[in-house]
């Protein structure tokens, strides 16, 4: 089964003034352990995208289906707790609790999930060393660089163990050396633990390291590309 | 649980400004709220305090006729064995104070007024309200004198002084006749325009005497140990002197219309604190609006990393609270030491509201109250207007729009 299907989703921002036409008729899938990639010049409707599959707003028509469960009707509060089990988050601007350190940043979700308190803490440590940040733990978002702060929130997608991780040009706001660090900690997650990764960017880098391709153009799919070897011209 | 404690407590913290300029405005409400009603109690107790200290006592003793018609005839017999059941019948008696008191007229020669003859134990009676501190000219009676001191009100009155001799004409126990001519030793300062303008003071014997009331008095006047036995104190003697015509009233009991009148004169201070409590109110949504709307954007994300809206709106609710008893425990605590300083240090009245104070009777001075409850009622109704007030940002969760919250 998909992971995520849309099916003819559409989204009109203003009906009743200015109607902007932010997505028109998009129907895509992802399948599980996909490394996805939307692209598409400003405006073409990839954080639009993004935030209906995440269920963070609702479409003016069509439907959004994760694992088979149709999100569009859901009431707001079963949505939050579906999001909560089903998606992991990052955005742009890290978004990070400030006034947590990065463990409790990451143990905060597993916390919203009721877990184990003994086993958050482990797991927390354990996603800290993966995303590179073992030495950092106790660091507060302030002390941390941009980059540092964004491995914290992919690290934090991860904790509540999601089907997979949506990521709004988690690569905006960094230098190109943090983005392709960060870059090459997503896609070895993706590769040895099968982790699906859905992200929007701009960055033409980020770009050539997807091994699948949605180009977005005024709000329709322009063109869906697959590229065996995305994924594999990490340098290391 | 812990976990939105540590959240929420951390987050007052984090912006320390904002946190304290919040803290101020709660502490400056409290401080605003309590100084008012130090105020506005305050006069109200110094004239209650004058009234218990100069003329009904905390607790009085009369023959049971006495409060329906304040004549002589229904004056008691009052010795030394009295006065010991009087002091056996509870332990927080302090001291007590035989009068007797009558209607008299009063004359110079020329002039005549009508006037209050107390008879008095002059010692006893200082000791109870310092009454020789408020000896104006002469001297203070004693015990066995044959003198008399007048309220000055009086003395300006008959155009009388220290030194002249004052006629007294009445009526005794009994229907007998009463008059006397005393010599005036003193002239005092009562702090009560009513006593000013009329009181004689004699020493008990020789009132009684004249008044043909040999070991009687009409009043007997009881001091508690502290103010807060009034009322057990006065239960104690009327069940002591049960049996007989004896009836023990308290202050309070004693003077209804003066408490009416305070209440009548509350209801200007009452409308102006609510006034005070609506600013503060409105002082507090000012500065929670501007809070909430910077925070949109964090709610939106912890709204849309999974966080229910309950959860936020507690950890919301936590931050209100703690920075609400922060600032309430810090403004009780703050306005106790100002309002200490100027119920120790009154304020001095100057030019014409010193001359308006004076010509009532009283002090020139601002006094003002430090009645305990005044600091907790203030503090309470300050926490509850603030914590009405912060439920805003509580309703704002429960309908932000995520998408919305973390655009802005
Ligand atoms: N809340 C909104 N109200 C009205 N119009 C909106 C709203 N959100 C987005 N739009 C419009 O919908 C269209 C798609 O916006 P969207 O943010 O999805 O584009 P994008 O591809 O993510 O752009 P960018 O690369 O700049 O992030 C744009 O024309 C945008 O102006
Ligand atoms: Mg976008």
């Amino acid at each position: 089964m998909a992971l995520v299907r849309t099916e003819n989703l559409s989204k009109v921002y203003n009906p009743d003034t200015v109607p902007v036409h932010a997505l028109r008729d998009v129907s895509v899938t992802i399948e599980p352990g996909e490394f996805t990639s939307i692209v598409g010049p400003s405006g073409s409707g990839k954080t639009t995208l993004l935030n209906m599959i995440g269920g963070l707003d609702k479409p003016s028509s069509g439907k959004v289906f994760i694992n088979g469960t149709d999100i569009t009707g859901m009431k707001d509060s079963k949505l939050i707790d579906f999001r909560l089990r089903n998606i992991g988050f990052v955005f742009q601007h890290y978004n990070l609790i400030p006034v947590f350190t990065a463990r409790e940043n990451i143990s905060f979700i597993m916390l919203l999930q009721n877990r184990d308190k003994k086993e958050m803490l482990s797991r927390a440590d354990e996603l800290l060393d993966k995303v590179g940040l073992g030495d950092r733990k106790d660091a507060r978002p302030k002390e941390m660089s941009g980059g540092q702060q964004q491995r914290v929130a992919v690290a934090r997608a991860l904790a509540s163990e999601p089907k997979f991780i949506l990521a709004d040009e988690p690569t905006a706001n960094l230098d190109s050396s943090s983005a392709m660090n960060l870059l090459d900690i997503m896609s070895r997650m993706n590769k040895e633990q099968n982790v699906t990764f859905v992200f929007s960017t701009h960055d033409q880098r980020v770009i050539d390291r997807a091994r699948r391709v949605i180009t977005m153009v005024d709000g329709a799919v322009d063109s869906d590309e697959r590229r065996e070897n995305g994924n594999d011209n990490e340098k290391e | 649980m812990l976990t939105y404690f540590k959240l929420a407590w951390r987050n007052i913290w984090r912006n320390r400004r904002r946190t304290l300029i919040t803290v101020s405005a709660i502490v400056f409400a409290v401080i605003a709220a309590v100084f008012m009603q130090s105020m506005n109690r305050g006069s109200h107790e110094m004239m209650l305090d004058n009234m218990v200290r100069f003329s009904t006592g905390y607790v009085q003793l009369q023959d049971y006729r006495y409060d329906d018609e304040s004549s002589l005839d229904n004056s008691f017999y009052y010795d030394s064995s009295v006065r010991d059941r009087v002091l056996d019948a509870d332990p927080n008696i302090d001291m007590i104070l035989p009068r007797i008191e009558t209607f008299m007229l009063a004359a110079n020669g020329a002039a005549t007024r009508g006037s209050i003859l107390l008879g008095i134990d002059p010692e006893k009676e200082h000791r109870f309200n310092e009454l020789e501190n408020r000896l104006s000219k002469g001297r203070f009676i004693e015990r066995d004198d044959a003198a008399v001191m007048l309220g000055e009100g009086l003395a300006e009155r008959l155009q009388l002084t220290v030194g002249d001799t004052l006629v007294l004409i009445g009526r005794g126990r009994f229907g007998m006749s009463a008059s006397g001519l005393y010599e005036i030793a003193g002239i005092v300062e009562f702090p009560i325009r009513d006593l000013n303008n009329q009181v004689v003071l004699l020493p008990l014997p020789e009132a009684q005497y004249l008044l043909s009331a040999d070991d009687y008095i009409t009043s007997l006047l009881i001091a508690p140990r502290s103010d807060r036995h009034t009322g057990s104190v006065a239960q104690s003697l009327n069940e002591a002197f049960a049996d007989e015509e004896l009836v023990a009233y308290t202050w309070a009991e004693l003077l209804p219309e003066l408490l009416e009148l305070f209440e009548f004169d509350l209801a200007v201070p009452r409308l102006l604190t609510v006034v005070l409590y609506i600013v503060i109110g409105f002082g507090f949504f000012g500065t929670i609006l501007t809070m909430t709307l910077e925070r949109l954007r964090e709610f939106g994300v912890l709204l849309s990393v999974g966080m229910k809206r309950g959860k936020l709106a507690l950890v919301v609710f936590l931050e209100t609270l703690f920075i609400s008893i922060i600032g309430v425990l810090t403004g009780v605590v703050a306005s106790w030491l100002i309002i200490y300083y100027f119920h120790r240090n009154p304020v001095e009245l100057t030019g014409d509201a010193a001359q308006a104070v004076v010509d009532m009777g009283w002090d020139p001075i601002l006094p003002m109250s430090f009645a305990a409850d005044q600091f907790y009622t203030q503090g309470f109704f300050v926490f509850a207007i603030a914590m009405i007030v912060f439920l805003f940002p509580l309703l704002k969760i429960v309908k932000l729009n995520i998408l919305e919250a973390a655009r802005s």
